[in-house]
């Protein structure tokens, strides 16, 4: 029996989140106390906004703790754009803030050297290279588009865990698989008939 | 590559939709109209972004929020809210309500303290900031707050820069003279204004057919193209306006292969 939690832990939209999957037909809820997560099948990680108040949050409902012993036992576990972050080591954004270094990654903000010119943040539709179309990508076509809206970006120290790329001036991980942690940095519940499709293999192939 | 976005904007006020020409807005329908002349299952795959803004002066968020939710439900792309938000409160609640980023415009010029503790807490990727302006006889662009009432004591480009520096996401710029025309957007204005601009820029005021959206796309610092008008693009406007821009080689996401999920 397949049952999502999407963690709600004070911060960012839960409502894209909630229309993607009552329309996939998924059986899901949001999760506000740590103790129930050991209840569900599957964890989705949302998030927007600050990577301090995020991890703060998140460490002070103590699902911090609660997460990593889900994962240990092997439940799948997909955080988007600020929830694929949190699951790095740490990021430079608003001071150093450590993460929960679920996967060997860093997070830093995109340099304006590095994007060309480009404007900072990313925001919109942009094109995916899934490296491998199994998994969150069973599927899918060789270039995909979905949403993105950041200034920080992922940089996995372990390149078997890259599941996809995109190029922002630079090549970056638009999302990364280790076993049953993954993460996108773009949003699939607000990417159209494209997110819907990922979120759905979410819960079939993973 | 980079790619550019097209954006459908929504005026909302005591139960229904509204046209707005040159700020003086006329009503045009409630959600029943909506959903039947914007079938947002379709319209939502035609569009980049959506954005709605409560424009009545007297707020009703729960009414505005119940008329965002019927729309969400089957628009699967970002969702931008905004009108009428006076306090941090105002911001949670659309954040916690549906709002993937916020439209701020007034408290830009009025309560900047309150601007800087949004972006604290939701990041500047989420917050665009609205800036309403015209040209007056003297040739020289004066932006407004309070949905185009009162003139705020810069000029526009000043004004620009010094909400850039407040580390706003993105730049809305709306044109009081172009808005609900359907004569095309102000190029005189925002093309010098914005050539040094670091930050995504969303133009709007004036669109009414699928050839100005082509032109705004065009132009090389413009990111997003927005249409407020209710009445040019119902029914198929839009999915056929973005077939045209593809077709015109515009950088847009391309969807028209995917199959249903």
């Amino acid at each position: 029996m397949k049952r999502i939690a999407v963690v709600n832990y004070g911060i960012g939209n839960l409502k894209s989140i909630s229309n993607a999957l009552s329309h996939l037909e998924q059986d899901f809820s949001f999760v506000e106390s740590q103790e129930n997560l050991s209840e569900y099948s599957h964890i989705i990680l949302p998030g927007v906004g600050s990577y301090k108040v995020g991890m703060n949050l998140l460490r002070r409902k103590k699902f911090d703790s609660a997460i990593l012993a889900e994962v240990n036992k092997g439940k799948p576990l997909l955080g988007i754009c600020l929830g694929m972050q949190m699951l790095a080591n740490r990021s430079s954004e608003d001071g150093e803030t450590k993460g929960l270094a679920l996967i060997n990654a860093e997070v830093d903000i995109f340099s304006k050297n590095e994007v060309g010119g480009l404007k900072i943040p990313h925001v919109g539709f942009d094109t995916i290279r899934p490296i491998s179309k199994t998994g969150i990508f069973a599927g899918f076509k060789d270039q995909v588009d979905f949403y993105f809206t950041h200034s920080y970006r992922v940089l996995c120290s372990n390149k078997s865990e890259i599941a996809s790329e995109s190029t922002y001036g630079i090549k970056y991980v638009s999302a990364f698989c280790k076993d049953n942690i993954i993460g996108t940095q773009f949003h699939p519940e607000k990417s159209q008939k494209n997110g819907l499709r990922l979120l759905k293999n979410f819960t079939n192939y993973c | 590559m980079h790619k550019k976005r097209l954006i459908f904007t929504l005026l909302f006020k005591d139960n229904s939709f509204y046209l707005s020409r040159n700020f003086r807005l006329q009503k045009i329908g409630n959600i029943n109209w909506l959903s039947k002349n914007y079938n947002f299952s379709t319209i939502g795959s035609s569009i980049d972004e959506l954005i709605i803004l409560n424009v009545g002066v007297e707020q009703d968020l729960e009414e505005f929020i119940d008329a965002v939710n019927e729309i969400s439900k089957h628009c699967f792309a970002p969702i931008a809210l905004g009108g009428g938000i006076r306090s941090l409160k105002d911001a949670e609640y659309l954040f916690s309500n549906g709002a993937d980023k916020i439209v701020i415009n007034s408290i830009l010029e009025t309560d900047q303290r309150l601007v800087s503790d949004i972006i604290s807490k939701y990041g500047s990727q989420s917050v665009i900031a609205s800036i309403d302006y015209k040209v007056n006889d003297k040739k020289s662009e004066v932006p407004f707050i309070f949905n185009g009432k009162r003139a705020v004591d810069y000029l526009l480009k000043d004004y620009m820069h010094k909400i850039i520096s407040m580390n706003v996401g993105e730049i809305y710029l709306n044109s009081i003279d172009r808005d609900g025309t359907g004569n095309g957007y102000d190029f005189d204005t925002v093309e010098n204004l914005i050539t040094d601009v670091e930050i995504p820029v969303i133009l709007a005021g004036g669109a009414g057919n699928p050839n100005h959206l082509l032109e705004g796309l065009s132009k090389a610092n413009i990111d997003a193209a927005s249409t407020a008008n209710l009445l040019n693009f119902v029914g198929d406007g839009l999915p056929k306006a973005r077939n045209y821009l593809l077709e015109m080689d515009v950088p847009l996401a391309d969807w028209r292969d995917d199959a249903d999920v």
